[in-house]
């Protein structure tokens, strides 16, 4: 019994741990080696864990606060304006639309579009009634704020925390699917926003950011996993993931060792970071990593 | 009818400042302590009994943080928590990056400012000073 136990408890170690980013000891990130994490196991990862995984995923805002620091103008052609609120059939296709319209509300409110914003803000209503989660959004409020420009802080809150609240809910209402669509819907449109800026403003910095997508392709990838065998729908989605992922798989991220530097300034604690990350990544691999991108967030935008 | 109208302006006027602002007044007042030039993020609310010994801390939570990024941190304490929250940052390898608690000398930072200079998810971790009873909440942000 007591061998059993600790078999079971090994095995439970490992599946867990082979889920999870890992970098290697000589400092370089790579994919889990178990490359596609097998259905079965994918199903059993706790509640919790499911939950910080979706906290892992890149905010689409600071994606738009990179491009704003890099003097990137505002421009309307990388937002999904064809997505009709009214023609997401399915609660996949609503889940995934309110995903990618969160995406761009992050970035119009950055950038304080409030005038494109209000179409967003319609069309994100209509999907999370559809979803039967508009509870979770004071539309109201964040259209207030949006027009007075007066207060981003509280617009970003309001936002961020209305999808933050139908995330939790979604999974607390045994529907963690659509939650985990809504999360893939944002990654893929920030994603996309940072890989079509990109090809016009080739940065060093915006590069890095896209190549550094790496490090949580695989959480993000392990979202949709137990869902692959659901539908036509699910199946598609998940071979397009694997599809990213391919292209990043032989985008290196190394690590430089460094101790962190703390300085006191005016009460509070500095800290910067002496270790760093570094991507290494062809303009060939760039390219194939943009051209993807946009495959697959044409497709999912397509039904309209 | 004058006194009438000043009353009806400060009425209006509250109404529209408290009207836009986070349902939780706490959250509200930590985000607006972090500074007119930081753009929130996330925020974390933590409630916290007493622990039984001290040790690990007790709320533990994940975050992607990204290289080339400036993120501030603000813990802020509700009225009646007996205890100070503290947070403590730590990378993949489970090296401590930061902590806004010096338990050498027992000072606490209501905010730290992390310059991220390597990409990665970390281990977000908060907890009130020698385990007490708590109730807070630490805000991220991105300032310039």
């Amino acid at each position: 019994m007591r061998g059993r136990f600790f078999i079971f408890l090994l095995a439970t170690v490992i599946v867990f741990n082979s889920c999870r980013n890992t970098s290697n000891s000589s400092g370089e990130f790579i994919f889990p080696e178990a490359d596609s994490v097998p259905v079965g196991e994918a199903q059993k990862l706790s509640a919790e864990a499911i939950a910080d995984i979706s906290k892992n995923i890149s905010s689409p805002v600071e994606i738009a606060n990179l491009l704003q620091f890099l003097e990137v103008p505002f421009s309307p052609e990388y937002l999904a304006s064809s997505i009709d609120a009214n023609k997401q059939n399915t609660a996949f296709d609503k889940a995934l639309a309110l995903g990618i319209l969160g995406a761009d509300l992050g970035y119009l409110n950055m950038y304080e579009k409030t005038g494109t914003s209000i179409d967003i803000l319609s069309s994100i209503r209509k999907l999370a009634e559809g979803l039967r989660v508009g509870q979770f959004f004071d539309f109201e409020t964040i259209k207030r704020l949006s027009l007075n420009k007066s207060n981003l802080d509280s617009l970003l809150f309001l936002s961020i925390d209305s999808y933050t609240q139908i995330d939790t809910y979604l999974r607390d209402d045994n529907r963690g699917q659509l939650s985990s669509l809504m999360i893939i819907g944002v990654w893929i449109e920030g994603q996309y926003l940072a890989t079509q800026v990109v090809k016009r403003y080739p940065d060093q910095m915006l590069k890095d950011r896209i190549g550094e997508q790496k490090i949580i392709l695989n959480d993000l990838i392990l979202l949709a996993i137990p869902y692959c065998n659901r539908d036509s729908e699910y199946g598609d989605l998940c071979r397009y993931l694997q599809k990213v992922k391919e292209k990043y798989r032989d985008i290196r991220i190394t690590y430089t060792l460094g101790e962190p530097i703390s300085v006191e300034k005016d009460g509070g604690l500095v800290i910067e970071q002496t270790e760093t990350s570094v991507v290494e990544m062809t303009d060939e691999q760039l390219t194939e990593v943009i051209d993807v991108t946009k495959e697959i967030r044409d497709k999912l935008i397509s039904n309209n | 009818m004058k006194k009438y109208f000043i009353t009806f302006l400060l009425l209006f006027t509250t109404w529209a400042i408290l009207s836009g602002q986070a349902t939780d007044p706490l959250v509200n007042n930590c985000i607006t302590s972090a500074g007119p030039n930081s753009k929130y993020l996330k925020d974390f609310r933590v409630q916290l009994g007493k622990a039984s010994k001290p040790g690990e801390l007790r709320y533990k939570t994940q975050m992607s943080l990204w290289k080339n990024t400036k993120y501030r941190f603000t813990m802020c304490n509700s009225d009646d928590s007996k205890g100070i929250l503290y947070l403590s940052i730590k990378d993949n390898t489970n090296k401590v990056i930061l902590s806004s608690y010096n338990q050498e000398t027992g000072k606490t930072y209501s905010y730290v400012d992390f310059i991220c200079n390597k990409s990665g998810i970390y281990q977000i971790s908060f907890d009130f000073v020698d385990g007490q009873q708590g109730s807070g909440v630490g805000v991220v942000s991105m300032i310039k």
